[in-house]
């Protein structure tokens, strides 16, 4: 991992098109700015990781357990 | 021409012509971009998507607003360029069904998946800023229940 030391208002470009740059820091919490294209999802490590881990456990399933499942989820919609 | 894989729950025949696309995989599973839909064999709101890309991934999804009415997601100009469609285009919102063997099935409001039935296009997006859990319960929906108290006698 590439590590770098950056001041308040200094700030890090990665390829063409982000630019990251700390806003902040306060109690231990570091503030960032990032500039990227709208294509380029961001989201907080913990909160992807989370996401994945749970798409992953997801597919764990058994079909018997969907067929028992099924049986007892019948809905109508009612608008 | 119809195509094979195997899979944990058997072989299953599939038209390639016929695949779900995810264009940009699931989250954290970005190389599971091809699924097939399986046709839900018992009545009832759930099926399953198996992926063509890695026989061990299979998913069971939902239409979320069967459970909570209110739910609504509108494709962003970014996630519309992912599905391949128009601003005002139809767009469905599917969810992530778990189906522990203890039956305490949750669903993933947190990261929905949004599908364009034109393009046969999805995509999964995480809704941080939001009170939507990952892991909520899935709702007994009252006709459900009325209906297991009949199907008992």
């Amino acid at each position: 991992m590439l590590v770098l030391t950056r001041k308040i208002g200094e700030g890090i470009v990665v390829g063409d098109d982000i630019s990251i740059t700390i806003v902040e820091m306060k109690g231990g919490t570091v503030r960032i700015g990032i500039d990227a294209p709208r294509d380029k999802k961001i989201y907080r490590q913990e909160v992807f990781d989370r996401i994945a881990e749970e798409n992953r456990d997801a597919a764990k399933w058994n079909m018997v357990d969907l067929d028992c499942l099924s049986k007892n989820i019948t809905v109508s919609k009612v608008k | 021409m119809m195509a094979k894989i195997v899979t944990r729950f058997g072989e299953i025949e599939y038209d390639p012509e016929n695949l779900l696309h995810f264009p940009a995989g699931l989250i954290g599973l970005p190389h599971l971009t091809k699924f097939i839909v399986m046709p839900n064999k018992k009545e009832g709101p759930l099926f399953w998507i198996q992926s063509v890309d890695d026989p061990a991934f299979a998913f069971v999804l939902t239409d979320p607003t069967n459970f909570f009415l209110d739910y609504c997601i509108v494709p962003d100009s970014n996630e519309r360029q992912i599905l391949q469609i128009e601003e005002g285009d139809p767009c469905y919102v599917l969810s992530v069904v778990s189906v522990p063997p203890d039956q305490k099935i949750s669903i993933n409001l947190a990261a929905p998946i949004l599908y364009s039935p034109k393009t046969n296009m999805a995509a999964q997006v995480i809704l941080e800023n939001s009170q939507h859990k990952s892991k909520t319960p899935l709702p007994q929906p009252k006709k459900a229940m009325k209906h297991q108290i009949i199907s008992a006698k």
